[in-house]
């Protein structure tokens, strides 16, 4: 089984360490786990494991978005903190057609809202997983374990 | 070799920017508002040699009387943008085969 996780820009305090979590997460479920990141939000997740105890699998998210097609992954979970990050997440939805979950937040309510029905109205089957939230990754981390149960 | 969009815009000057940093809904209108020709595409298609990034219907508009193609770029840290830049018939035909004609 493979996972790909997608992350949004890097200025969200709380996306770095639920990276780190997620794939932990993952693999730990058995899921040969993949991270795409532009090149900060990836520095700082490898920088965050110095002694590589998580053997995190960090690729491009460009180069990435070139390469994929239907059914290279069974599990799309995507950082959606942005508008840009939204369109990246239904992008990637689209084109793997595999099971999917957004993790969606933001310090502002409103924009929770609207992420979440940028991907219903894509037409996404994704499972979604919204909660406001900025510097503290809790919330996020509490909303995410729940979610993946439905993974397991 | 064929033409990549990236290289594209590093590389020349010929193109104009009608929108930056902004969001892709406000991007899809702007294309709406602006081309007199219109094809609709699904996110994940390639468009001048890179994937098309949004929410569908995915709006590609065209200027025929310039020649030029006005389509949506997004940046996971700049948001979208609306690119204008030449195109040649060629490009023309092939994005038109990718028309999902589905315009909600």
């Amino acid at each position: 089984m493979k996972a790909l996780v997608l992350l949004g820009c890097p200025e969200t305090p709380s996306q770095t360490p639920m990276a780190v979590y997620v794939f932990n997460r993952l693999t730990k479920m058995g899921y040969d786990t993949t991270i795409a990141a532009n090149p900060a939000a990836s520095k700082l997740v490898k920088i965050s494991d110095p002694e590589g105890l998580y053997n995190l699998n960090l690729v491009d998210l460009e180069r990435t978005l070139g390469e994929i097609n239907e059914g290279d992954y069974d599990l799309l979970v995507g950082f959606v903190h942005k508008d840009a990050a939204a369109s990246f997440f239904v992008t990637f939805d689209q084109i793997l057609q595999t099971k999917s979950l957004a993790l969606v937040f933001s310090r502002d309510a409103d924009e929770v809202a609207e992420f979440v029905t940028m991907i219903e109205e894509s037409g996404s089957n994704a499972l979604i997983a919204a909660v406001r939230a900025f510097h503290n990754p809790s919330p996020i981390k509490v909303k995410f374990d729940r979610a993946i149960k439905e993974f397991e | 070799m064929s033409f990549c969009l990236d290289t594209y815009l590093q590389q020349s000057d010929n193109y104009e920017i009608h929108a930056s940093k902004a969001g892709f809904k406000d991007c899809a209108m702007i294309i709406r508002f602006k081309a007199d020709d219109l094809v609709y595409i699904k996110p994940g298609d390639e468009v001048l040699g890179v994937r098309v990034i949004g929410i569908p219907p995915i709006p590609i508009g065209f200027d025929h009387e310039k020649g030029t193609v006005f389509l949506p770029y997004t940046k996971p840290c700049h948001g979208t943008s609306v690119v204008e830049l030449p195109i040649d018939e060629d490009e023309v035909e092939k994005i038109r085969k990718l028309d999902t004609g589905n315009k909600k």
